[in-house]
């Protein structure tokens, strides 16, 4: 036990803490690195060049004064381009870069000798974000580390890196200065971290106006704190009566300001003419500029970039993976505890998400503004998750352990089981493994067959072949071993092609939606005296018992493009007939979905029908007679009497169907015979690849490695699933009595 | 219990009508087609009500169905794979179903997750690998090759529910029997598992469904028309276009889902239980 107790000593956590942050912090610089060798040059990387460079000769000429009079692309503040100039400095002079307009092509001959300093320095600060980031939670760090956009625009000459260091570390020197005041002495606010974050506050706005929603953020928690009438948080009255009480962020504010100014050399001149200049430019950028103009993206242009952009479709060859919409997915479960734990970065998500959301430009780099909260968020989500797993863990741990005698007397009857179900489950999983680690396709199907595959897998295992590159695999008739570098490309092709996120999405809509109506038919049949109640059961079970193959035809008897029923009433009645908006649903993926969601959530409701009618029948209907007696509204109603009460028989049944939903097979199988031309789950995706007779999906048909490895990672998935499921029920809880 | 008031009691059933029609919609247009004669490939007019309202395509199809085989050959073949499926996964996933219910031993819980995952893996996961094995074994097309396939698909499932069945049994009734002398094994078959029976025959229901309405993972195996299912069959015709007419498309699948759902119906209850996985 004493080896234990120097793991929970605090100095060992902490030193623990700084590891993971500097390897994770190493992780995002070597990511970082990669890009900036491999990334094409961008839009606005000449232009920002073209800045560094006239700064670099300023100070060549040693003529600071030149400062006040140059700023290329006057709009942004000069900070980072001065950052930029300065990188640039020890390599060789180059010719300057001509001018061009804003909505140029990307200029694809920049010097490689200075583009690549410009661009590391960049790195270098995304870098150090993640670091930073992992020091508040590495979970979070890491995911910085390796989203796929920040890497990106990080590495890229654009004005993105700085801000986005220098906003973070605004943001936790002002987290370090509250925890102070509430520690300490009242006044604690305005020792030195408040300082520190008025001063990088002020750098942050020098660099990229944008960025300065994280002083929004820190203003306004500011503000709930200070405020008696917020519950829940310390009073911070008692640091001085009436105004008094705001000098704190208003010298706050003021530094931050000065900074801004002292920071901005551009603005010295002329403060204000020159401050208005780049602002309104601004405003008329966003409504006229041909680039934004042509661009035409909706307001909520934002989410699609968090949640089903993946950057990878961009630069198939830089990223070996993108997990990006998979972080925000992630984060939308840990918004609750990013909320309790960090309200700072809670606010700069909701007040940067909400400018984004009004503001007409919509660039996607625009988004790195918030993936701090947002991977912090998902940090913390992911870190519950261990820490649930952990206690799991623990728990199973510290049940009364089972004798010698015990394992005895269960032999004879775990043996004959074990055999079998080592023959029909276990082995075949095995074999899969060891499939996925290999070549395997129709090409070396007899040499696989014969024993390649054991021959490769355990060979490779054991050091005894050397691993082929991916690149030079699935060309020859023999089976190669090529280990588990394998998964990184089905990884890649699965996230940049949105397949997972498609998956994961398509999991959470068909089982919300079922849930939604499962629940409202529930409620609707609850009360006995509901006329004809039996009936509309009966009527409402029937999809949940049609198996799901029929089901998925007989639906597409209606909606098929040419010869469904809607289709022939629109042929015969003309384009205004209801629910026209279904015609023509394969010509694009939106209607698709919806399409596909219609129909999993005709087979899936009646089971969360049955799954709340069984909660319900344990409800008295009489608590529904006090609450509206005491004057409680429907919805609240609901809110703390009736899912509390359903809450936990429902939940293990979203998790099966969620489960179900995520490896839908038959229903998308079908659907490809209708007319469905992307849309697919992994599973699917990994039937077709792997039917030597199928050529769906472009790709040749017999991968049987690369369908294997497929089905490796949604088997780690549905781990996570399991686990979940295990937590929410009491499914594998042991027997009471053995 | 509460009176509706007589409003309330119109919008709920108007609500209920909705939902209602929601559901019926898919329903009605399969039998619109099934029992139209006038079709001859796929449909080509609207029509609310078969245009030709006939039994002959139900007729057809309990004859031949599929290319020159018979429809008796097929169901033959259904229920042989089917059949065969649910006893090798409950009978085989028995004894293991005993062992986690009965007994605490050394990895239990770790095994007791194991066979959860493996319950809600997708059926491809297990259909790529016992492929490539059948096939090196020289067996993949005939037809216990789907026996095969089909039981190792439903058999962890099988194993889950029948333990949570094995342990609803009361402990006290083995107890006694034991006392008086019996041994484990005669318990087991004399006491234990005639209580058990009824949940396990749902289990064993729900096991003979995966190979009676699974058709693509069947024709990754089979090639040969004489060991195709029902199902099968089903995916075959309409992968063949409109060489044959869509109301025997109809009719072939109203005549397999009748049976099933009608079980459903009986036993809604206790399958709902057996596939929540005894969460409940």
């Amino acid at each position: 036990m004493k080896t234990l107790a120097i793991l929970s000593h605090p100095r060992f956590k902490l030193a623990l803490r700084l590891l993971a942050a500097i390897l994770i912090g190493l992780l995002a610089w070597n990511m970082r690195q990669n890009a900036v060798q491999k990334l094409p040059p961008d839009y606005d990387e000449d232009d920002y060049l073209r800045a560094a460079q006239q700064y670099a000769d300023v100070f060549r000429s040693g003529n600071l004064a030149g400062l006040t009079q140059v700023n290329y692309r006057q709009e942004h503040p000069p900070l980072s381009k001065i950052a930029y100039g300065l990188a640039i400095l020890p390599a060789p002079q180059e010719a300057l870069i001509p001018d061009r307009p804003t909505s140029a092509s990307p200029d694809s001959g920049l010097p490689r000798d200075i583009l690549t300093p410009a661009r590391s320095l960049g790195a270098n600060f995304g870098a150090l974000t993640a670091f930073l980031l992992a020091l508040v939670n590495p979970f979070g760090g890491l995911l910085l580390a390796i989203h796929a956009l920040t890497i990106k625009y990080t590495s890229q000459v654009m004005l993105e890196s700085l801000p986005a260091l220098t906003s973070l570390l605004a943001v936790m020197a002002y987290t370090r200065a509250r925890k102070g005041a509430a520690t300490s002495s009242p006044r604690g606010m305005l020792r030195p971290y408040i300082f520190i974050s008025a001063i990088f506050l002020g750098l942050t706005a020098a660099s990229k106006y944008l960025y300065a929603v994280a002083g929004i953020a820190i203003l306004v928690d500011w503000l709930l704190v200070s405020s008696p009438k917020f519950p829940g948080f310390r009073n911070l009255g008692e640091a001085g009566k009436g105004l008094r009480r705001y000098n704190p962020i208003l010298i706050w504010g003021l530094l931050a300001l000065a900074i801004f100014f002292l920071a901005d050399p551009y603005l010295w001149p002329d403060p204000l003419g020159r401050l208005k200049e780049s602002i309104f430019y601004h405003a008329g950028y966003s409504t006229t500029a041909a680039e934004v103009q042509n661009a035409n993206y909706p307001s909520y242009q934002p989410l699609i970039w968090l949640f089903l952009f993946s950057v990878g479709a961009w630069h198939p060859m830089v990223f070996s993976f993108v997990l990006d919409s998979l972080i925000s997915l992630v984060a939308c479960f840990g918004l609750a505890q990013l909320w309790r734990k960090h309200r700072v970065y809670a606010l700069w998500l909701i007040v940067g998400l909400g400018f984004l959301l009004v503001w007409p430009t919509k660039w996607p780099q625009y988004i790195v503004t918030i993936i701090v909260p947002v991977t912090l968020a998902a940090g913390e989500a992911v870190t519950a998750f261990a820490h649930s797993l952990l206690e799991t863990w623990k728990s199973s741990r510290a049940e009364e352990k089972p004798s010698a005698r015990d394992t005895r007397r269960a032999l004879p009857w775990l043996i004959p089981g074990l055999v079998i179900f080592a023959v029909f489950t276990l082995f075949p999983l095995f074999y899969q493994f060891a499939m996925s680690l290999t070549d395997f396709s129709t090409l070396s199907i007899l040499d696989g067959m014969k024993g390649g595959i054991w021959r490769e897998f355990w060979g490779g295992i054991f050091g005894q072949i050397i691993p082929t590159m991916p690149g030079n695999a699935y060309q020859s008739r023999e089976v190669n071993y090529i280990g588990t570098v394998t998964y990184l490309p089905i990884l890649d092709d699965i996230t940049t092609y949105g397949i997972l996120g498609f998956n994961i999405l398509w999991t959470l809509f068909s089982v919300g939606l079922q849930t939604a109506l499962g629940l409202a038919a529930a409620l609707l049949l609850w009360n006995p005296r509901t006329a004809l109640r039996k009936g509309w059961q009966t009527l409402f079970i029937l999809p949940w018992a049609i198996p799901e193959t029929i089901g998925a035809i007989i639906w597409f008897t209606v909606l098929a493009p040419d010869s469904g029923w809607l289709a022939l009433a629109a042929a015969q009645f003309g384009h205004n007939i209801p629910f026209a908006f279904l015609l023509n649903w394969h010509e694009n993926t939106g209607s698709t979905f919806l399409v596909l969601l219609i129909i999993s959530l005709w087979y899936g409701f009646p089971f969360m029908m049955l799954a709340a009618s069984a909660g319900l029948k344990l409800v008295p209907i009489e608590v529904f007679d006090a609450a509206q007696i005491d004057g409680a509204s429907a919805w609240q109603t609901f809110r703390h009497v009736t899912w509390p009460l359903l809450r936990p028989l429902l939940l293990p049944a979203i998790i099966v169907r969620g489960i179900f939903a995520f490896n839908q097979f038959y229903l998308f199988q079908v659907s490809f015979m209708f007319g469905n031309r992307g849309l697919s789950t992994l599973a699917t995706l990994s039937y077709n690849i792997f039917n030597p007779n199928s050529g769906n999906f472009g790709s040749p048909p017999g991968q049987f490695a690369i369908s294997a490895g497929l089905n490796i990672i949604t088997m780690l998935i549905l781990f996570v699933f399991v686990v979940i499921f295990n937590q929410q029920s009491n499914a594998s809880k042991g027997v009471d009595y053995a | 219990m509460r009176k509706i008031p007589l409003l309330q009691q119109i919008a709920r059933q108007f609500a209920l009508a909705l939902i209602g029609l929601y559901v019926i919609i898919p329903i009605w247009s399969i039998l619109r087609l099934a029992f139209d004669a006038s079709l001859m490939g796929r449909p080509t007019e609207f029509h609310l009500f078969p245009k030709q309202f006939s039994i002959l395509p139900l007729l057809k199809i309990l004859d031949r169905p599929y290319q020159s085989v018979n429809f008796l050959t097929l169901f033959t073949n259904s229920m042989t794979v089917s059949i065969g499926a649910a006893l090798a996964a409950t009978i085989l996933g028995a004894s293991l179903a005993y062992a986690f219910a009965r007994f605490r031993f050394h990895g239990r819980s770790a095994g007791l997750f194991t066979i959860l995952l493996t319950a809600v893996l997708p059926p491809v996961a297990f259909s790529t690998p016992l492929y490539i094995l059948l096939s090196a074994l020289g067996i993949r097309t005939q037809l216990i090759a789907l026996v095969i396939v089909y039981a190792a698909f439903a058999m962890p499932f099988c194993i889950w529910n029948m333990r949570a069945a094995f342990q609803s049994v009361p402990r006290e009734l083995e107890e006694a029997a034991m006392l008086d002398g019996a041994g484990h094994f005669f318990t087991f078959t004399n006491i234990t598992l005639p209580i058990a029976l009824p949940s396990i025959a749902v289990a064993a229901l729900i096991a003979f469904l995966v190979g009676y309405s699974e058709f693509t993972i069947g024709w990754l195996f089979v090639e040969r028309a004489d060991t195709v299912t029902l199902a099968m069959s089903i995916y075959a015709i309409l992968m063949s276009g409109s060489a044959q007419p869509w109301s025997q498309i109809g009719s072939l699948m109203i005549v397999m889902s009748v049976p099933v759902v009608v079980v459903f119906i009986l036993f809604q209850r206790t399958i709902f239980e057996r596939m929540i996985f005894g969460a409940s």
